[in-house]
């Protein structure tokens, strides 16, 4: 390949996508026109996008996505609703926590009589008892809390430099940071 | 309320054209829907949802998971745009590449996740029919399962290479605007975009010499 050609590399998969502008176009068909070589190069790149290229949607696709302004809009109305409900259940879990350490702290403070150590660790069981119920990965996870810090970071990495989005609408399977992370695993 | 002008003209929105004015009726549109305007929110989805489902759907095994996939880009898309404007109209980011970051992101994890639960090849995720047949069935059948190898390779590129790749040839979108969406230059989208197609013609050599 000679040093024209290979100027012209990039611009001939720009071409298989029809993504020259028209200076660019009248270069590489100007080049194309004398260059065997390069007409090859171009045909097996249009060949292979061709391949890759999905066909149209399908009526199956098209009726799926038939209602999606009114089901998003259901969707995120529910999802509101679950973010404003979540609300209220941390509130009242914060008030019953607060309640409790303030009716067991002196239980749980009072210097132990022998045998050492019996006494805070029989309250601590009775506090759990009444205290543990919620699963706490799972309001941190519906709640996207620990994701809005990485997903912070991962917007700054790109340079947009504020913090977005984690989002209370996310099924539970779905890691909400992935969702505009910069990436994973790659 | 002052946005409730938008519902009842909706035509003011579609007669100008132009890449700027459609940015400008986008963010008047977001804007009217962060204020409670569901009917601008309508709007908003009618307009891109040819856009969002040419890029989930790549990533989606069913017409089902190509929905579920696009509501969601909606959601997020939406979310993104409502966070970003608590930092002022400055931090203001338009809502279609909100739209083609989010898709492009929820797609690959659809993928990863699709994947883990099959635990199959790529290619079991393409169901679709073929192209244009040949004059054979058996042309057919080649022509299918070379498209089939081919856009699991698309699957298989790195990320960047089939990002640009597929918002190229799935969504059709000017570089500038891939550009735009994954936060690189345009110069270096091209490239990508160059880098991914010499990767699926080497594949697509080693699989055919011929």
């Amino acid at each position: 390949m000679n040093p024209a050609c290979q100027d012209l590399e990039v611009l001939l998969s720009l071409r298989a996508a029809g993504a020259l502008d028209p200076a660019e176009a009248a270069r590489v068909e100007a080049h194309l026109h004398g260059c065997a070589a390069c007409r090859a190069e171009a045909a097996a790149s249009e060949a292979a996008l061709r391949l890759a290229t999905l066909p149209p949607p399908s009526d199956a696709e098209r009726s799926a996505v038939a209602t999606l302004a009114k089901d998003a809009l259901a969707e995120l109305r529910r999802g509101e609703a679950r973010a404003a409900s979540w609300k209220r259940t941390t509130a009242a879990f914060v008030a019953a926590a607060a309640v409790a350490a303030f009716v067991l702290a002196p239980a749980l403070l009072r210097k132990p009589v022998h045998p050492a150590a019996t006494v805070p660790a029989t309250a601590l069981a009775q506090a759990q008892d009444g205290w543990e119920a919620p699963d706490l990965d799972t309001l941190w996870s519906d709640a996207d809390v620990l994701d809005l810090s990485n997903a912070s970071a991962s917007a700054s990495a790109y340079g947009y430099g504020y913090g977005y989005a984690s989002s209370t609408y996310a099924s539970s399977s779905y890691d909400a940071t992935d969702a505009l992370a910069v990436d994973s695993d790659q | 309320m002052r946005m409730d002008d938008e519902r009842h003209e909706p035509k003011l929105r579609l007669v100008a054209g132009g890449a700027a004015s459609a940015r400008r009726e986008e963010d008047a549109l977001v804007a009217a829907f962060l204020v409670g305007d569901d009917e601008a929110f309508g709007e908003l989805v009618r307009r891109n949802e040819t856009l969002v489902l040419a890029i989930v759907r790549r990533y989606a095994r069913t017409p089902d998971d190509a929905r579920d996939l696009s509501q969601r880009t909606f959601l997020r898309a939406f979310e993104a745009a409502r966070r970003s404007l608590r930092h002022g109209p400055r931090a203001a980011v338009p809502f279609r590449r909100w739209l083609v970051r989010v898709a492009v992101n929820l797609g690959k994890n659809h993928l990863r996740d699709t994947l883990r639960v099959l635990r199959a090849p790529l290619e079991v995720l393409d169901e679709r029919a073929a192209g244009d047949a040949g004059p054979t069935a058996a042309d057919a059948l080649l022509l299918r399962e070379r498209e089939r190898r081919m856009r699991a390779e698309v699957l298989r590129l790195p990320r960047r290479q089939r990002e640009v790749l597929t918002l190229r040839v799935d969504a059709e979108l000017p570089f500038a605007e891939i550009a735009d969406a994954l936060g690189i230059t345009e110069n270096a989208a091209k490239v990508s975009f160059h880098h991914a197609t010499r990767a699926l013609r080497a594949a697509l050599a080693e699989e055919d010499p011929s």
